[in-house]
This record gives structure tokens, sequence and C-alpha cells, in this order.
């Protein structure tokens, strides 16, 4: 070999380094899309303009960003809750669908007024949610059964249901589409005035601004970290692990389940076979990305959306694929994980003189003694 | 001098903010056991990771018999004849020893090397380029590696099968195939980094005769350590590092162990522990006839019973493995016994939580600081208030205060000199040495003002300042009426603090005794169960016994 890749450690993550590599990560990702993007004859410099820039135009087009963003910071945090607990509830997408048709069922059976109806609503999906994540919760807890695999066979069940839901006794409306009636009006949820946003992003910033409380000003938000950081000392300390782990774990189906009444009542107006493309699954990156504080979570999620928005107007204004979109989007995704390791590791490159076939020395050093 | 092996010459690395070795001068001579003695922090690991082609000097030389050495990775020393044995094994426990040994240096199968060829139909095929380059990729022949390991092995004593996976092995064991790895290399010398801190005394023992052995053969040997003892014990000249800075190299036999630690720390070092009488007060722990398993439920503890009162260090001695572990995890709340009763203060506390024995006053320092004893990953100040997060003075029902869990840390940091911490909340656990880590976990556990501390091993792997330290607190808290029960391979330490010593073998208590009626070699002789069961005891300790029979009964030879 002729090069030396040389990685080592860092003592400190320079504040340059920690700002600046998601930007340098986005514009690294960007810069190989152009390969795709020239391969089918878009103008890359365009397409980008469309997909970045334009949505914040109008309020009209950043609303679209924010309505996407809803759900995606509502089952984000989801997803990030477990986390910090060092759980990974992979299934959130399997609470979200039971939260949207618990949620949905409510809204088109029972007749309250607006005021009571909507929190009513939103209580029935949180709960609906949260004991789809009580069995994995619970096995978790009491015998380690691991909740990464639970959890998703936990969203199979539940997409199953759905299906099985609006094709049979929830289905609704004309033409036998896989769709329930629409909702009545008073189940909507309300606009927040001059936009399309809705009141579902209002519950979602307020669990925002709750988690942060629960994790910077609780004893339980303590309990919580360090179950995350080594469970084993922190059951030698005296937290109960098994609560820590059942809590955290079903406020997260909570959440999720939030997600998708939100979803249905702010934006679609039905529940439809297909109403959620994944956002369960996107809330696991979107958590990775901001595991380091809700705070960032909340960017994470921000940035999907305008990610997801953004891809729409390419799609629709250029003609392009939605395929090449979804590279583009992976991407960005991808190549924001991987500059993670570069906040954390400095990597040298070096051109060897290479007399005879020496192989790389990937040496992980660190300066301690 | 013609029979200098080694010379680095005014060797400079730094790292942000911390010079690490600051012209450094390190002489080996051909035929020695050459000490390198220091602190935790140092820079002695540094200096040997640049002797081993991990990191490159900012400054100066390195000579190997008069040739300059540029060592740019671990393959260059290797080459050069370097051989390093580190402290956390690099070995593959499915794998044999010898497929541990031969890696990354094997040999094709046997079938393809040129000497068997022979003149056979194939030969020509054999030995065509192709299938040889083929061959030395893709096949192993281990006959030869085999012999040669097994007759290194045989010559210096290692009771190794080498064809057993490593899985099977002891951890003194272990640390052999490790040698043997260097010497399977021909190196000229071998640096050893604190070796003795995974061995019992007696493994010690024989990896000090080991060593001789091999200095006898004409390798010369680096053993990195800050065990006072190992230098004066085993080594022929020493070379002391003090923060970065060479503090110089001076013939073992030439200064006390009271001049190295000074050299070592920078003042002097009491080595004599004042112990005052106390009065010894009410029982804070009775337990009777406790048994325990471990992790995988087979039973390590059979039946013990003890008592600790306030205002006295119990010491307990045993050879690792004999159930001490369970006793300290048992006692402490944090394993349940499968039999017996555990009463702290006069509170029946068996069947109770861990949280319940904290609330009970006692305190645990876990054997393992970086397992059971933090969370590394979080800040000192989460790992300062890991128990004491409940306290109402940290806040309200609802509300916690951080704020003031800050100042509590940074008040425990100050008060235990826990060094490295230049900020509670952005230091994490793991950026503290071994010995502050210790003093940190220490701290936490004596604020508390705790009525039982049970300490598994406290001063294992810390440095000799670190480890004055910590032995003074341990018998300050015995002075205010804390019953304090120890558990130590260190039998120094054990005679040094405790009031009444006890001695496990095998999940009991063979032997109830205090350190003025008893003396070390008879707590030897218990520690390997020895005392019941044999009137005498051959030279050949008992435990090598054992150890062959954990073996399966497989011989080597």
């Amino acid at each position: 070999m002729l090069v030396d890749i040389d990685v080592s450690a860092r003592e400190e993550t320079p504040s340059w380094v920690a700002y600046g590599t998601p930007l340098f990560a986005i514009a690294a990702a960007l810069a190989v899309s152009v390969v795709a993007l020239i391969a089918i004859d878009v103008n890359p410099v365009a397409a980008y303009v469309q997909m970045f820039v334009r949505p914040f135009g109008t309020v009209s087009t950043l609303s679209n960003v924010l309505v996407r963003a809803t759900p995606l910071i509502l089952v984000g945090l989801g997803v990030y809750l477990p986390m910090k607990a060092g759980l990974w509830n992979i299934g959130a997408e399997g609470q979200l669908l039971t939260g949207a048709i618990v949620g949905t069922w409510i809204a088109i059976n029972v007749s309250l007024p607006q005021a009571v109806l909507i929190p009513v609503m939103l209580a029935g999906a949180a709960v609906a949610g949260g004991l789809w994540a009580f069995v994995p919760a619970l096995l978790r807890a009491k015998w380690g059964i691991s909740e990464i695999i639970t959890t998703l066979l936990f969203t199979f069940i539940a997409a199953d249901i759905q299906l099985y839901l609006v094709r049979g006794p929830m289905q609704g409306g004309s033409g036998g589409f896989p769709q329930t009636d629409l909702l009545p009006g008073v189940a909507e949820f309300p606009a927040i005035p001059g936009t399309r946003a809705h009141v579902g992003l209002l519950v979602a910033l307020l669990f925002v601004a709750l988690l942060y409380a629960v994790m910077r000003r609780t004893r339980f938000g303590f309990r919580v970290n360090f179950v995350g950081s080594n469970a084993e000392a922190a059951e030698q300390a005296g937290m109960s692990r098994y609560r820590v782990y059942l809590l955290t774990l079903v406020a997260g189906g909570a959440l999720a389940g939030l997600a998708g009444i939100s979803e249905i009542a702010g934006n679609q107006s039905r529940l439809h076979a297909s109403f959620a493309p994944g956002y369960g699954y996107t809330a696991v990156p979107i958590a990775l990305l901001g595991r380091n504080g809700v705070s960032r979570m909340l960017l994470a999620a921000l940035f999907f959306a305008l990610l997801f928005v953004g891809g729409n107007r390419v799609t629709v204004a250029m003609d392009v694929p939605a395929a090449i979109i979804d590279i583009v989007q992976a991407l960005v995704i991808l190549f924001l994980i991987t500059a993670e390791f570069f906040q954390r590791y400095s990597l040298s490159v070096s051109v060897d003189r290479g007399d005879d076939g020496q192989t790389i020395q990937g040496t992980e050093v660190s300066a301690d003694d | 001098m013609t029979d200098d092996l080694l010379r680095m010459e005014s060797i400079v690395k730094t790292f942000p903010g911390v010079i690490a070795n600051d012209h450094v001068d390190l002489t080996v001579r051909r035929g020695e056991i050459h000490g390198l003695l220091g602190e935790n922090g140092a820079g002695k690991s540094t200096l040997m990771k640049v002797l081993y082609g991990l990191y490159t000097p900012d400054e100066g030389t390195i000579r190997l018999d008069g040739t300059p050495l540029r060592l740019d990775k671990p393959q260059d020393a290797m080459d050069a004849g370097i051989g390093m044995v580190h402290q956390h094994f690099k070995l593959i426990p499915r794998l044999t020893v010898t497929e541990n040994v031969v890696l990354g240096s094997r040999e094709p199968a046997a079938s393809f090397r040129k000497e068997n060829v022979g003149d056979g139909l194939l030969a020509g095929l054999r030995t065509s380029a192709p299938v040889q380059a083929v061959a030395s990729r893709f096949s192993l022949g281990l006959d030869r590696p085999k012999r040669r390991i097994r007759t290194l092995a045989d010559q210096y004593g290692f009771n190794i099968d080498v064809s057993a996976p490593v899985r099977e092995l002891d951890v003194g064991q272990r640390q052999r195939v490790e040698i043997l790895k260097a010497l399977y290399r021909d190196v000229d010398l071998l640096i050893l980094d604190e070796p003795t801190a995974v061995l019992t005394p007696v493994e010690a023992e024989r990896l000090f005769e080991t060593l001789e052995r091999l200095v006898d053969d004409g390798l010369s040997v680096i053993l990195i350590t800050h065990k006072l003892k190992e230098v004066e014990s085993v080594t022929d000249r020493v070379t002391v590092l003090r923060e970065g800075a060479d503090i110089g190299t001076v013939d073992t036999a030439d200064v006390g162990r009271a001049e190295l630690a000074r050299m070592m720390v920078g003042r002097d070092v009491l080595f004599e522990i004042e112990k005052p009488n106390t009065t010894v007060g009410d029982p804070v722990l009775e337990a009777s006839s406790i048994s325990a398993a471990d992790d995988r439920g087979i039973e390590k503890l059979s039946g013990v019973n003890l008592e600790v009162s306030a205002g006295e260090v119990v010491g307990v001695a045993g050879v690792s493995g004999n159930g001490q572990t369970q006793l300290a995890e048992t006692v402490a709340g944090v394993r349940d016994p499968t039999a017996g009763t555990i009463e702290i203060r006069g509170r029946e506390m068996s069947e109770a939580s861990p949280d319940e024995f904290i609330e009970q006053g006692v305190s645990f320092v876990p054997e393992d600081r970086h397992e059971n004893g933090c969370a590394g990953g979080l800040s000192v100040m989460h790992n300062a208030a890991m128990k004491d997060f409940r306290d109402d003075q940290f806040g309200d029902s609802v509300l916690f205060d951080y704020g003031s869990v800050g100042e509590y840390a940074s008040r425990l940091v100050d008060d235990f000199d826990v060094r490295g911490v230049s900020d509670v909340t952005d230091n994490c656990a793991d950026d503290l040495s071994g010995g502050n880590l210790q003093k940190l976990i220490l701290a936490r556990e004596l604020a508390r003002d705790p009525d039982l501390l049970v300490a598994n091993q406290p001063t294992r792997g810390i440095d000799v300042g670190a480890i004055e330290f910590v032995r003074e607190r341990l018998l300050e808290r015995r002075d205010q009426g804390t019953g304090v029960l120890l558990f130590s391979e260190n039998l120094d330490e054990l005679f040094d603090l405790s009031d009444r010593l006890l001695v496990m073998y095998e999940g009991e208590i063979v032997l109830r005794t205090t350190p003025e009626e008893t003396n070390k070699k008879r707590l030897s002789v218990e520690m390997n169960g020895g005392g019941s069961k044999r009137v005498s005891v051959p030279d050949d300790p008992p435990e090598a016994a054992t150890r062959r029979a954990a073996d399966g009964g497989r011989s080597d030879r």
C-alpha cells in the first residue's frame, strides 16, 4: 500500500470542528449527489435552490416544512428518550400507527365539543402508543430481551392491524379505498392563524420543553442518564434499571402515538393505509443526530422535514424521479452520521515511500498514561 | 559504551496542553532489567509508545545497537527487535496459543514449503510463483511454529499447553503467551507495561523468575511500573519520570525505597501509617451463614458468619476468586444472598434493595472502578453525586438543582485532591487516571458519612501517592466511627490497616485472627487452603496444583 492512514482520537474537539462538520458533511453529500443529478440531465444548482432555499420563500412554503416537522419532532422524542436510557426504540413506527388508529377511532365515534374532544384524542393516542411499547418494555426490563427486536416485531403487528382496519371495520368514504371516513370538523386540529401549521406543532414544542426540563432539572433525568451510561453502576447506586427502562420506553411509545394522531388530525384528515411513510424509522437517525440534547434533536427533526419538503418540490417542479431525491436524502443522512466520527477522531493521510507491501496501520491510540 | 542496547535521547512528545515527555533520556544495557518508574500520568506509557512506534516523537533520537531508528508503526519496532507486552492483552480467546503467537507472521502449510516439496511430479507446480503466493496467503502451517513455541515455552519453564485455546488459560498464562509472541519474533528488547497489575502475588513471583532467565539469555527488559517493591526486587537500574520530566537513572542497589518514592512523587512518602487505637462500638454489620452465587449461578460463598463493629477495620485476605467479590457485594447490598441473614445497624436487610442499603448508611467501593464504580461517559459531577443525588440539599422533591450538585462535586474534588479536573461538568470520569478516579469514588462514598464502608481492592492499580492517601482516609473514617470491611490482595496493606483479619478460601472463612497474632507466611498458607488440609507446605504452591486441575488435567508434555 502506498497510502498510510493514521486515525487518532482527539483530545478535545475544537469548536470549529464541532460546528463546522455537519455543514461540511451536508455540502459534501450534495457535491456527491451532483453526479446523480447530472446523469439525468438536471441542473444541480437549480435543484438545490429548489430544495433548500425555496422552502424559506413564503410563509406558506415555510409552514409546509413545519407541518412535516410536527410528527417527526414527536416521534423523534419517542426514540430520543429511550435512547438516553440506553434503549433502541426501533419500533416507533408501530407505536405511531396504534396512536393514529385509536385517535382516529375516537375522532370518528365520539361526539364531544372540540375543546374536550382534541385532548381526549391526544390522550387516547398516547395511551395506545404507550401500551404498544409496554410489552417490549416489560420484556426488556424483566428479562433483558432485546427491545430492538421486539419493538420492531410489534411494528409489523400494528401495520397489519391497521391494514385490516382500513379495509374492514373502519373503512369509510366512497370508492372502496383503503381509508376511513374524513374526520368530523370538530376533531380537526385548528391551524395556527395565517399558516398551515396546526396545534400539533404546539403540542410537539410543549413536549420538547417538557423533556428538556425532565432531563436537565429532575432526579428522574439524572437516573435516566446514569442508567443509559452504565446500567450496572446505576443499579449499584440504588437506581432501578427496571423502572427507568419501563418508564422511558412506555413514555417513548406515548410520544410516538401522539405523532400518529397529530399527523392524522392536523394534516391528512383521515386514516389512510399508507399515511405514514416511515416516520417512525426516520426518527432513529433524527434521535441519533440529536442524542446530545433535546434542542439538537429538534434541529435534526426540522432539517429532515426540510429535506422531505424540499425533495418533494424538486420532484414536482423539475420532474425529477423521486428515487433520485431519495438518493440525495440518503447521502445527506449518511454523511451527517459519518461526520460524527471526525468530531471524535482526527485523520492524517500520508503517502508512503512504499518499498514493500506494508499494510495500512490503523492504530487506535490515546494519550492517557 | 559498548553494552548499551538502546539509547533514547532527549525525547520530547507533547499533546495539546500537556508535555507528556520533556527531554527524556533512556539507556538500556544489554542483559539488564531496566525499571521505568513513575506515577500514573508521569509519561511512562507515552515514552514506551514512542519506542514501539505508536507515537512519533516531536524531538529526540532513538538508537538500537548504535543504529538510528525511525519507527512509524509497531511493525517497524518489531522488525528492529523490540517487543511489547501490553497491560491489556492483545489475544484472541477463541484461537489456540500457537495461532495467537503466529498471528501476523505465519508460515504456509508444510506441503508448500520449499524443503518439503521434494522431487515429486508436482514439485515444479508447488514451487511456482503463483502457487506460492496463494499458499502464503491462504494456507496455514502450524506444525513447525508449534514445535518452536513448545521449545521456547519449555526453555523458560512456561506451564502452557500450546494447542489449548487462549480462553481456557488464566491471566498469568495469558501473559506468558504474550511473552511467547515476542520471543517467537526474536526480540532483543522486551517491554512490559505494568505486567503485575493483573497478577496475584504468586504469579508475579513467577513472572519475575521468567524475566531473570530471559536476561540471563542476553535479552534486555524494560519494566514499566509504579510499584517500588518490584523495582527493588527485580531491576538492575531504574529511570524515574515525574510529570513528563526525566528525574534521572540510578542503580537500584544504590538507592532505598524512600529515595525512589521521593524521586517519583517529589516529596517524602510515609510507608508506616500511624494507627492509633480506637474504641470499638456497636456492631454495624452482622451477617450470619450467608451464601451467594456468582453471575452464572455457581455458589461462591458458603455460609459465612461475619461481624463488623463501628470504629474497626476488618481485613479480608484471600487468593482472588475464593468468594471475596461475592461477600463484598452481598454485604454491600448489590447482590442478593441465596441464604442467611444480613443485619445493618440491627435492621434485617437480607431482602433489601441497593438503595435501602445506601439509606441505611452503607458505602461501597467496588473492585472494578470502571465497570461498577462510575459511569465513564458522564461528567465528574454526575459521578460525584451518583449516590447522594437523592439528598434534600440538591433541590426539592420535584426539581433537581444541578448548580448545587456542581458545587458539591467541586468540593469533593478539592477535598480529596482529585487531579485532572478543570471543570466538574466538562470532564468525564473516563478522563481521570486510575488513582484519581479511585479518589473520586472514595470521596463520594466517604462524604456520605457512612456507618459501614465495604472497600474491595481500594488501592489496586493506583500509584503510591494515591495509595497513601486512600489508606489514610480509610483509617480516618475508622477513627470517626465507621466500620470498615477491607478486601485486599496486598498483605502489607491488610497488616497495616486491619484491627482484625479474616482469610477466605473456597467461599468460607478459614481463619480469624489479628495482625499481632499472625504473620504473612501463615496467612499465605491459609489463603491457599493449606491450613487445615495440609500440615507442611511444599515449595510448589498448592495453587499450581489447583490450576492444573482446572486445566482439565491437560498436560503439556
